[in-house]
């Protein structure tokens, strides 16, 4: 029998895959304007038919993947308000915040669409932006680190520590310090909106970055 | 044949009632028949048909009065009209498709019956000469427990092998030929035996389907022949039908048996051994048998030739005992009995899932994956298995499939994995295991029924529709030799092998040896998946590690003590990643072990066909062998990108990396549930909707048993239906089968996680309601619940805002409609409001419970009430609330709310998609009495109908067509009355709690009133000659706003100004004005903000106009497009005309416009669609501040403090504009 539920879309497979694999590279992206990276470090292989820098640091990719593999669950259940890749400068103080905001549109379905190209165009859409998005940033004052913080929605967290999807890749609280920027600057980046999903990429920008 | 019920009427009647004369006819008719059966009395004739009453249906022969005669002689009734009642046979050789149409349960049955019947001196069940038959009735059912029938004559199971036994000697010297023909009864006797029952049962049987089908082969030929036969030598018939029946007993009742089986089995042997031959034998036999009356039953047989052969085997094993009733199989009866149990009946669940094979097996994969978690939470990091082995040496990480070898077990091992197969084996079936036997999983076998289900599942197998249809769900490695395989019909298998053994279900012992082997892979190790009851993955890396044991030699102390313990093979594979690992199991069976080393997983890996992949089923395999893909090699030529373009990304990445042995699934110990769900496809057939009905909340009830089991709640429920696809056969090749199906989905989102069944059931019934299917076509149902969410955890943490948004749309929706009828009541005279009200308040009671509570008693102080509505909407967060897509869900779910006629704006209408349309227009039509008297007003208001889309001020109906939230099909009404509108009498007669929610909530809507009156002034005016028509409206506004103010000050101050606006031709948007919708939008939502800001109720989110406020009366504003949200522009390339038009085109923006454009930012927000928010900014940025006018530039800065105000509040920073 053919379902719309979420788990029978196989959210597991295509969309989510897809999902995680955006934000695997909009994070590896973003270090590229970030230039937390060195620019040697990064291969081009291709997601969604678009060209994008991968980072190639073993254990940098081991984290990000080991990250995306716990929120998948939660994308699942539709658990995640935010996924925020934070930057931080050298005082640990975020400089800036890419938001990736991820709700669940009002009707679920995928009758619209079965193959989901058109959810593929949209995150191919975003992966472009996001390579673009130095463009409209300022410069990151240099040594700058990342983390990445998961909004999560009601007991999500509490779940989260249940079942730990990887081992020895727990989830904390993020310190206030990491979450809350002074003075920030907010960056629309992109929108999409399908009938599985619907996310927006912004920036917050901390509106003095080098002090 | 169908005149029933005046016979019985007229019995005692004279003529003069109706039909009594037809009854008086009958009568006499009945009456010379009987004397002249006394006449025709002599010596031959007998009493055989006593109790039979036929009537002759068209041609036959012999013909109708041979019949006559026959019954005569033999005791039987004839009957010249048909009689329901009376009449037990219907006698036909073939029958219009009309009849065969009308044929409820009549019994239909060929001449020859009688004839045979004659010559054999007995009654010969008439189940085998049957025409036609309902199948439906005649299948067997869930119960597959042989129990006997009390009532049942006949000889008991013992003696009928005996005596089968004993036949069965005597045949095979006899006729070989005739056991040719039996081997094909064999397969199709139990079958048979289900019909026999259903017929004693019903009286009735026909077989649609068979006639058609019934093209003469070989297996007809011998139908033929054994129909004859009975003629000629019916002892020899009777012997040989009795062999197979004896045999088919044995091999199903083995335990009671167990010497019949036996001999029974011989027989069979020789029988098949026969088989080949049979289609020479065959036509042999029809030569030789042949006579006058074989070419007659001949023809006939060829026609419906399964049926007869089936029915040949009967006649044969009835023969004995059967004269009425015919039952002389009861044993069979027993084994398959009754109808299955009907999904109505309250039991049929529990019986359904006590005896489905396929719900052990998932039950047990939940029940081991939580054994294994569980273990792993106790885990004391001991192993004892572990320890023994420390002895030993070295090894290499690897994961290891443990795999018990298949035992005769009933439950079939699929997955070849790294998992140890737990066979089911226990004692008894372990000598079997050694012999060709396959474990048949059903005891019961299904009779077959028509060929003309081809389309099924039989015909894909290309499976004679006479063999069993009961699924072999797991067989010997012996039997797969032979070309069986698990999943193959039963039927089928016999013909392949036909010493095939057939062995029970034993869910107890396959879990015991489940478990057993859990728990010694448990003593090495707790990194265990379970896959399934007999296949589990383990993770040995650490093991070996620690142990320093090779693989292989750890996989050999893995099987020898699941077979000491179990006394079940396992095989064991052992892979570099699961795909090789259960690659490697799939090498290692049957009960070996088989290590796959990474030097040589590429060569492996390469002649591996690609049907041993897992997640490569037939239809896949089918697709890539047309693609000229056999083999994980050929497949590595394919590029990932063709793959995924013939498979979908996923899919094709997943073949990709397969194909090269690459497999980066860990092994997951733990697994989530996702859901829970109850389905069940087999056996629906409802004739009542009440059933249906009831069955729903059976289902839910034990979808509650489940989520209690899981300790879980779910949130949102999906009702599958397997509806039978037109054109289908009605009925299903396999019993009570689902056949070819649709299926209907719906999914409902509940407020809150629920593990109720009465929740669930409410909610499953109305959807069900919702598909308006038709109940008989139904063919499964099952209920998924997702989201799920622990029982423990406070339950509080689900319910949330959702169900607080929806509970506030409502009232905002309501105040809309308030506020229509609001202002045309002011214009009218009061009766008129009166009118209105009523309307307004069907609507609202339709829709929001709390605030028809309220709305009733005020009927005459509708609008005063309204306010309080509108302002609690507001406050909600939203102009409207109409917004969030959540509201409109919510809203969806309730009838549609339609304002009252008069209140539909007529070009919104037009906008709408034809099939909404339709619904408000119907809605509509049952309060057209009051649209009357609203029309009349409107026009004096604004005319709404008109080309301008004035919004009077006031009334705006929101139909979102384009805008995600539109899609939704709700009417989102949005407007919130003016203050203006209000009357100051039914202000005063409200509640004095009322008066002051409403006082609060106009403070803040007089600033929107205001605004949203220039805003319309302003688009009316814009285009001159429409404005004309406009005019009117706005002076009307005018003075309205002058009643309202004496009911709160801040409103007169405003209405100053609006009418200032009104009466200067000040432009509207060129756009506005071409599409009123947008205007009307817009203005609405300026009232809303407005009324909302004052209001400390309201929160952050939703107006963030808070600066905005009307209060501050700035000039430059400017007058945005409405907001994406609303039916105005959506599109941003809409959007940026209409702004171009209003900046480039108005030198002097008024304050509405630049509200709404304020509202249409915020709305943005909420949309959370912020990238549209960012450009709507920057394009309004650059065009205002290029303005010559410094109002502009004012006006932009005014509405961007109010967006970062908005966006402070909602994401507490602030958008950077450079």
């Amino acid at each position: 029998m053919t379902t719309l539920t979420r788990q029978d879309l196989n959210f597991g497979q295509f969309p989510v895959d897809s999902l995680t694999a955006s934000p695997a590279t909009a994070v590896t992206l973003l270090f590229i304007p970030s230039e937390l990276e060195p620019s040697g470090a990064f291969l081009q292989p291709s997601l969604h038919l678009v060209n994008v820098k991968m980072s190639c640091h073993p254990e940098l990719n081991q984290y990000i993947q080991d990250t995306l593999h716990c929120v998948k669950p939660l994308l699942e259940k539709n658990d995640v308000e935010k996924v925020v890749v934070v930057i931080l400068d050298k005082e640990h103080r975020p400089v800036e915040k890419f938001v990736f905001e991820i709700t669940q549109p009002p009707l679920l379905s995928i009758s619209s669409d079965s193959l989901l190209s058109h959810v593929e165009q949209l995150l191919r859409a975003f992966i472009l932006k996001i390579s673009v998005c130095d463009a409209v940033l300022d410069h990151n004052p240099p040594g700058c680190t990342f983390t990445v913080l998961v909004h999560t929605r009601e007991a999500a967290t509490r779940n989260m520590e249940k079942i730990q999807v990887i081992k020895d890749f727990p989830w904390i609280l993020a310190d206030e310090q990491d979450v809350h920027m002074h003075d920030p600057r907010l960056i629309p980046l992109k929108t999409m909106t399908s009938d599985i999903l619907k996310m927006q990429l912004y920036v917050e920008e901390r509106a003095h970055k080098s002090s | 044949m169908r005149r029933g019920g005046w016979r019985k009427r007229a019995e005692n009647d004279g003529w003069e009632k109706w039909g009594g004369y037809m009854a008086a006819k009958v009568q006499k008719l009945e009456e010379q028949f009987r004397s002249d059966a006394t006449l025709q009395k002599d010596g031959t004739s007998s009493t055989i048909f006593s109790g039979v009453a036929i009537y002759v249906n068209g041609y036959t022969d012999p013909s109708a009065e041979e019949l006559r005669k026959l019954m005569m002689l033999h005791g039987g009734q004839y009957h010249v009209y048909y009689s329901r009642s009376k009449t037990t046979h219907i006698i036909a050789t073939n029958l219009p498709n009309a009849k065969i149409k009308e044929l409820k349960g009549e019994k239909v049955i060929r001449p020859e019956w009688i004839v045979e019947s004659i010559k054999a001196g007995r009654l010969l069940s008439c189940i085998p000469y049957q025409l036609y038959s309902k199948q439906s009735n005649m299948q067997k059912g869930l119960n597959f427990t042989p129990a006997c029938k009390a009532e049942e004559p006949g000889p008991g199971p013992s003696s009928v092998v005996k005596q089968l036994n004993n036949r069965v000697n005597h045949i095979i010297k006899k006729i070989e030929t005739e056991n040719e023909v039996k081997v094909n009864g064999m397969n199709s006797w139990n079958e048979e035996d289900a019909n026999n029952d259903f017929n004693f049962m019903e009286l009735e049987q026909i077989f649609p389907g068979r006639k058609q089908n019934g093209i003469p082969h070989h297996r007809d030929n011998a139908a033929i022949f054994n129909g004859h036969t009975p003629s000629s030598n019916g002892a020899l018939k009777t012997q040989d039908c009795l062999v197979p029946m004896g045999h088919s007993f044995a091999s199903r009742l083995s335990p009671d048996f167990a010497q019949g089986e036996e001999q029974a089995e011989k027989s069979s042997t020789d029988f098949r051994d026969c088989v080949v031959h049979l289609s020479q034998q065959s036509t042999r036999n029809t030569d030789a048998v042949r006579n006058p009356h074989r070419t007659n039953s001949f023809s006939l047989s060829s026609l419906h030739s399964n049926t007869k052969v089936n029915g040949a085997h009967h006649s044969a094993v009835q023969g004995p005992s059967s004269t009425k009733s015919t039952s002389s199989i009861p044993t069979l009866s027993k084994a398959a009995p009754s109808v299955p149990s009907k999904p109505s009946d309250c039991g049929f669940i529990s019986d359904f899932y006590s005896r489905s094979r396929l719900h052990h097996i998932s039950m047990w994969k939940c029940e081991l994956t939580e054994f294994v978690s569980a273990l792993q939470r106790q885990s004391s990091g001991v192993f004892p298995g572990r320890e023994k082995l420390k002895k030993m040496k070295t090894g290499r990480s690897a994961l290891v499939v443990t795999d018990t070898g298949k035992p005769v077990a009933v439950t079939s091992n699929r997955g070849t994995g790294r998992a140890p197969l737990r066979p089911g084996a226990n004692p008894q079936l372990e000598w079997q295991y050694y012999q060709n036997k396959i474990l048949k999983g059903k005891a019961a076998e299904i009779p077959d029924s028509s060929l003309w289900e081809n389309q099924d599942s039989a015909q894909a197998n290309g499976i004679d529709s006479v063999l069993s249809k009961a699924e072999i769900a797991s067989c010997s490695y012996e039997a797969r030799q032979v070309g069986i395989r698990n999943g193959m019909f039963f039927g089928q298998a016999k013909q392949l092998c036909p010493s095939l053994q057939a062995v029970p279900y034993d869910f107890h012992a396959y879990k015991e040896v489940a478990r057993t082997m859990y728990e010694t892979l448990a003593s090495y190790t707790h990194n265990i998946e379970a896959v399934s009851c007999d296949e589990a993955l383990v993770d040995i890396t650490e093991i070996l590690a620690e142990t320093r044991l090779t693989p292989d030699e750890f996989a050999n102390a893995v099987r020898m003590e699941i077979k000491d313990q179990t006394k079940c093979a396992a095989s064991v594979g052992i892979g570099s990643n699961i795909l090789l690992a259960r690659m490697a199991t799939r090498k290692a069976k049957p009960d070996g072990q088989y290590h796959l080393k990474p030097e040589e997983v590429d060569d492996f890996i390469r002649g591996q066909l690609v049907s041993n992949l897992p997640g490569v089923g037939r239809s896949m395999e089918s697709k890539l062998t047309s693609l000229g893909i056999k083999t994980c090699g050929d497949l590595q030529y394919m590029t990932m990108a063709k793959l995924q373009k013939e498979f979908g990304p996923k899919t094709g990445q997943m073949l990709y990396r397969f194909c090269r042995g690459l497999d980066d699934r860990p092994v997951r110990t733990e697994k989530e549930r996702k859901s829970i769900s109850a389905e069940i496809n087999y056996g629906i057939r409802f004739t009542q909707p009440k059933e249906a009905e009831a069955f729903l909340l059976n289902l839910s009830e034990e979808i509650q048993r489940r989520l209690e089991a899981a300790g879980m709640k779910g949130k949102r429920l999906t009702l599958k239906v397997m509806v039978r696809k037109p054109g289908a056969p009605v009925e299903t090749a396999k019993f009570g089968g689902h056949g070819i199906c649709d299926n209907i989905t719906r999914t409902v989102t509940l407020d809150q996680a629920t593990d109720s069944a009465k929740i669930i059931g409410k909610a499953t019934l109305n959807m069900f309601h919702t598909m308006k299917l038709n109940i008989s076509d139904m063919r499964g149902v099952g209920i998924q619940v997702n989201q799920l969410v622990p029982t423990n955890p406070n339950p509080s943490a689900c319910p949330t805002r959702p169900s607080v948004q929806s509970s506030h749309f409502p009232g905002g929706s309501h105040s809309v409609l308030d506020l229509f009828q609001v202002q045309k009541a002011k214009k009218s005279t009061e009766e008129e409001h009166k009118e209105v009200f009523v309307a307004a308040m069907d609507l609202e009671i339709s829709s929001a419970s709390r605030n028809c509570t309220f709305m009733p008693s005020f009927s005459t102080h509708l609008t005063s009430s309204v306010n309080p509505v509108t302002s609690k909407a507001e406050s909600s967060g939203k102009w409207n609330g109409l917004h969030s897509p959540i509201s409109l869900k919510s809203r969806l779910n309730l009838s549609i709310e339609v304002p009252s006629p008069s209140q539909l704006d007529q070009s919104v209408l037009e906008a709408l998609p034809p099939d909404l349309r339709e619904q408000i227009e119907q809605a509509c039509a049952g309060q057209q009495g009051e649209q009357h008297g609203d029309k009349r007003k409107e026009p004096v208001n604004g005319c709404n109908t008109g080309i301008l889309p004035q919004p009077v001020g006031t009334v705006l109906l929101q139909i979102p067509e384009p805008q995600e939230s539109n899609s939704d099909a709700g009417i989102n009404v949005i407007a919130l009355p003016a203050f203006s509108q209000v009357d100051p009498e039914v202000f005063a007669a409200l509640p004095a709690e009322l008066q002051k929610e409403l006082k609060a909530a106009y403070d803040q809507r007089q600033r929107q009133g205001e605004n949203a009156a220039h805003q319309q002034l302003a688009t009316a005016s814009v285009p001159k000659n429409l404005l004309r028509q406009l005019k009117p409206a706005a002076v009307k506004e005018k003075k309205r706003n002058k009643k309202k103010n004496p009911i709160s000050s801040p409103k007169k101050i405003q209405s100053p100004l609006k009418n200032k606006l009104l009466t200067s031709p000040v432009k509207t948007l060129p756009g506005a004005c071409g599409s009123p919708q947008k205007l009307i939008d817009g203005f609405l939502k300026h009232e809303g903000p407005a009324s909302e800001k004052p209001l400390g109720e309201l929160s952050a989110s939703t107006s963030g106009v808070p600066g905005l406020s009307s209060s501050q009366p700035e000039p430059a504003g400017c007058r945005r497009p409405p907001a994406p949200n609303l039916a105005g522009a959506v599109e941003f390339s809409d959007v940026k005309t209409l702004l171009k038009e209003w900046i480039t085109t108005i030198s002097d923006p008024m304050e509405e416009d630049i509200l709404q454009v304020v509202k249409y930012c915020t709305d943005l927000i909420e949309e959370k669609d912020l990238e549209k928010l960012d450009l709507v900014i920057k394009y309004m940025k650059r065009l205002m501040q290029q303005s010559v006018e410094s109002v502009w530039n004012m006006a932009f800065d005014f509405i961007l403090d109010n967006v970062q105000v908005v966006l402070q509040q909602t994401y507490g920073s602030t958008l950077k504009v450079t």
